[in-house]
Order: structure tokens, then sequence, then C-alpha cells
């Protein structure tokens, strides 16, 4: 039994090598959660970069376990959300938008009103409450401009907010007001827009 | 000068996180100058700067000192100090409060000195301002004080890589009264800096009158060095007692050099939650993303005084890697690296320290007590 074990371990670091910085323990663990995450369609590589990660930072092997655990339950959640179709790096960028206090539902009516990918469009929601922005504000703003936004256009909203909260604007105020304050038309959810990333507006200085 | 300092403030507000915190230098040079109603002079002049701006933009101080050794012997010696501070009023609007003193002494011949305060009300946009101002104070020569009153309106307007100004003020001292009408413009490319101001002096009741002009460009040669070529002519300042007088100046400024490129437009992230932390990570390292072609990425840490700089991401799968120092850029330190586009998570250490989160990413928590800082390749 020791020796199966012992064979099963090997063979698996053998197919990714970068898991032998893992002690024996936490890799046989972690090599658990990647196989159950495989077996359901999940994208494995944030998983494994998660584990290398913690051993980078000394984290112990429970620790890494336990990040890795939550990092496929928090990836299962938001495949769940945006659908089956999702690619793996809308996903991470979602697991940031949830793990930011957006809910599921905002995930999957961002999914029905956007065209993919939505990475960028997760981000800038993961982004305007890590500045302080309230979740569900920062929601409302994100939905309101995704159906004819392009990227360029949210990155373009997501520093004007960031932007007056430096001058000292409340987060919240911020978001509202560049929101009201013609955001609409000027970002394109009213101009007609489309969504390419590749034709950004000119830029100012930031 | 406080025109200029303006339009450095403005910039400061578009780019604080770049270019926050505290810079000073020393500038030496030469000049031929030739005050209106004397002969033409040589003069040496070292002047230290001082100039301390919030991270984020809020306000900023600063102080200068002058000291001028004439071919005659003679010498003339000036200081002053000036500073602002902004606060929001409502959505574009924002007030600033700001106060400046100073004092200078040629020769033992002659003195003066002055204090004021000045409010301004800010219009501000994406790109483009406006303002109103009011300032009152005294002005002292010799014994004598007078007051101070000047009320100023103007404009600005940001484009990429340029700075344009323009600003009307009619400024009574005592007696003295007269309009100032002025235009200014800043290029920034790479390593070079063009400042110019072109104004007149109008209905003018002891304070001189005509057109006035300066141009200026530094070329940054060295991590703290600069070269600093001006040349032109400037009208009297009935406050602070300079007398109107041409001048063609060059100079070596070595110090803190704070012209610094910003990096191609990427989402890295904001610096403003970064700095919303108490950890103080964030102004300890700040991280740059430039995008070259395919998937050539180049990253640039800024991080004052380290002597080793190491960053860990998942483009690394979690080992690190150490930064070159850059031969051009003070604490600055580079890699150019194959980063697929996406959203990633990166860390940076100093001198082999704690894993931080660098400033110009968003910074989060990483499942084992610590920060990460993620950005996105578009």
């Amino acid at each position: 039994m020791i020796l199966a074990a012992l064979l099963l371990v090997t063979q698996v670091a053998a197919q990714d090598p970068r898991l032998e910085r893992l002690d024996p323990d936490t890799r046989s663990a972690v090599v658990a959660v990647l196989d159950s995450a495989r077996d359901v369609g999940l994208p494995v590589e944030s998983i494994i970069q998660r584990a290398l990660e913690g051993a980078t930072k000394g984290a112990s092997g429970a620790r890494i376990v336990a990040a890795v655990r939550r990092l496929a339950v928090d990836l299962g959640a938001a495949r769940g959300a945006l659908g089956t179709s999702a690619a793996a790096p809308e996903l991470e960028a979602a697991v940031a938008a949830l793990r930011a206090g957006a809910t599921p539902e905002v995930l999957a009516h961002l999914r029905n009103v956007r065209r993919p990918p939505l990475t960028m469009a997760l981000s800038v929601l993961a982004d305007l409450v890590a500045s302080g922005v309230p979740a569900d504000s920062a929601a409302a703003a994100v939905l309101a401009l995704a159906p004819k936004a392009r990227d360029a256009d949210l990155v373009e909203f997501r520093r004007a907010v960031e932007r007056d909260i430096a001058l000292g604007a409340p987060p919240g105020a911020a978001t509202s007001v560049r929101l009201n304050a013609g955001a609409l038309d000027v970002y394109g959810a009213n101009s007609g827009a489309t969504n390419n990333a590749n034709n950004p507006r000119p830029r100012s200085r930031p | 000068m406080r025109t200029l300092a303006l339009i450095g403030l403005v910039c400061g507000v578009s780019v604080h996180a770049l270019c926050a915190q505290v810079t000073a230098n020393v500038e030496a040079g030469i000049t031929d100058v030739q005050y209106d109603g004397f002969l033409a002079s040589g003069a040496a002049s070292i002047s230290p700067t001082m100039r301390w701006q919030h991270p984020g933009g809020r306000g900023f101080f600063s102080a200068r000192g002058t000291y001028l050794q004439f071919q005659s012997g003679r010498r003339s010696i000036d200081g002053s100090a000036n500073g602002s501070w902004i606060t929001p009023l409502a959505r574009h609007w924002r007030g600033e409060l700001g106060a400046a003193a100073g004092a200078s002494d040629y020769a033992n011949i002659a003195s003066f000195s002055h204090g004021q305060v000045d409010a301004r009300l800010h219009l501000m946009d994406e790109d483009r301002g406006g303002w109103i101002a009011a300032t009152m104070g005294r002005s002292s020569f010799g014994g004598e004080a007078r007051p101070v009153t000047v009320v100023a309106v103007g404009m600005w307007l940001l484009r990429t890589d340029k700075t344009m100004f323009v600003s009307v003020d009619r400024s009574f001292i005592g007696d003295t009264a007269y309009t100032d009408l002025r235009s200014s413009a800043r290029w920034r490319r790479d390593r070079i800096v063009l400042e110019g101001v072109v104004g007149a002096r109008v209905w003018s009741s002891g304070g001189g009158r005509g057109v006035f002009g300066e141009g200026s460009a530094t070329l940054t040669i060295g991590r703290q060095a600069a070269l600093v070529f001006s040349a032109g002519r400037y009208p009297t300042d009935v406050v602070s007692g300079s007398l109107a007088g041409r001048y063609v100046t060059a100079a070596v400024r070595l110090g803190r050099i704070t012209v610094r490129t910003p990096a191609t437009p990427v989402l890295s992230g904001n610096s403003r939650a970064s700095e919303s932390h108490s950890s103080p990570s964030a102004t300890d390292a700040r991280l740059e993303i430039e995008t070259r072609r395919d998937d050539d990425v180049r990253l640039t840490v800024y991080t004052p005084g380290a002597t080793v700089v190491e960053i860990s991401g998942d483009f690394t799968d979690w080992r690190p890697v150490a930064l070159s120092r850059s031969p051009t850029t003070a604490d600055a330190w580079v890699a150019s690296l194959r980063i697929p586009r996406g959203i990633h998570r990166i860390n940076v250490r100093r001198d082999g320290g704690p894993w931080m989160a660098p400033g110009g990413t968003t910074r989060s928590a990483d499942d084992y007590d610590g920060e990460v800082g993620v950005f996105i390749l578009p």
C-alpha cells in the first residue's frame, strides 16, 4: 500500500515537476484537489500556482492544502455563475470578484449582458471594491456599463473613479458621480461603441 | 514660478502615484544676468530645493534657496517656501488653501520679505480645469510692510505629454497695481522636459509694463543628475522684491530627479487601494508594467534604497527572480519576462525581506496571512 502510494505520488510529480517543491504529504493532498478539479472540468493551473505560491512564502502544508481547496471551491462557484464555457482567466477574475463581495447573481447578470471575455469587467469590479467602493455600488456601475462599454472604457472608468477617490471623494460617491455624470455616454454604453479593446480612446494623462 | 509650480501640482495630481513623496536636489550653475537699469554681470549660483508631495496628490510643500555670487563681488541670497492643500468640495469642484513666504537680501543693501495666504476654487475635469483665486498678505522692503492682494483666474489643459496653462492676475501691493497675462506650456518626453512661459504686464501703475518670456530645457543625464538650460526675461515681482531682468543660465542639478516616463497604459490595479492599507509596503515598492511585443513584458520596480530586489509570481512559477538595477533611473529595478495576457499575481521582496504586494497592483489577501498584488495584461 505504501509502495503504491509512493508510486502514485511519484507519477503525478513526474507529470508536473513543479509540485516537487511541496513536501510529500502536502503534494499528495494538492494532487487530490487537482484531480477532483480536473474531473469536474475546472482549470487546474491556478490551483497549482496557488500551491507554489504557498511554498515560496514558506506556508505550512496545512495552509497550502486549505488554500487550494478554497480556490477550487471558488472556481466551482465562479463557473456556476458564468457557465461552463467560461475561460480560465474569466474564472480567476470571477473568483477575485466573488471574494471582493460580488454575488453569483451579479456575475450571472454580467454574463448575460456582456459578450465574452468578461475578464476585464470582472477585474474592474474587483478593483473598484478594493478601492473602497461598496460591492453593490461597484456591481451596479459595472453592470450599467457592461453592455456596450469596451474593455478600455471600463479601465478608463475605473481610473476616473480612483482619481476622484485619491482627491478625497468617498468611493461610493465617486462611482455614482462618474456613472451619472455622463459616463454612460462617455464610456460607450449609449454610444453604440463596440467592445473592442484594441481600439481604445485616445488617452489623456491618468 | 508660481505658474510652473501649479503646473507641477496639476501633473502631480494626475500622476500622483508615480512622483509622490519627497524629492530634493541642488542646482549649481553660471548665469549672465542684466537687471533693468544695471550693466550685465556674470554670476555663479547655487540653489537647494526640497519638495514634498502628498502621495494622493492632495497637496505639496516646497522650499528653495538661492545664493548668487556676482562678478562684482557682491552677493544675493534669498529663500522661499510655499505649500498648498487641496480638498474636494463637490463633484468636480476642489478647494485649495495655500501659503507662501520668503525673504531676500542683496549685498546687505536691500532686503525684502513677504508672507501670503491664498485660496483657490478649482473646477476640474479629467484633462482640463480652471480656477479662481484670491491672495492676501504682506510684503516688506526694509521695515515698511505693504498689504498684498492678488486676484487671479486661470485654465489648464492636459494632453498626453503636454500641459498648457493660461492665467490672468491682478496684483495690488501698496500703491502699486498691475495685471499679468500669462500663458505657459510644459512638454515632456523621455529624458527631456521643456517648459516655457510668455506673458505681458499691462494696466500697470508702478510695476512696469511690457512682455516677458522664459524657457528652460532639462535633460536627465544620470540616475541623479540633470543639465538645466534656461533663458528669458521676467518682470519685476513687487511682492518678493525681484527686479526685472534678462538672463541666460546653465546649471547642473544633482539629487533626486523626478522625471519619469509612465509605462504604456496597462491595467495594473490601483494605487489608491494600496494607499488605503496600513502596511508600508505600497510605499516601499511600486510596479510599472510595459507591454512590448508578443508576450514580452518589461517590469520596473521603483524602491528607494534597496540593494537586492526580487519578484515572484505565477509567471515565474513563484520562483524568485532577481531584478537588475536600471542604468538610467534612480531606485528602479527592471526585468523583461515573457508573461501571457491574462490575470496575474505578483509579490516583490527587497533585500531578502518579506514578500509584499507592490504599489501599482491591486492588493488582496493571499491565503497565507500576507498580501499579493494582482494585475492584468489586457
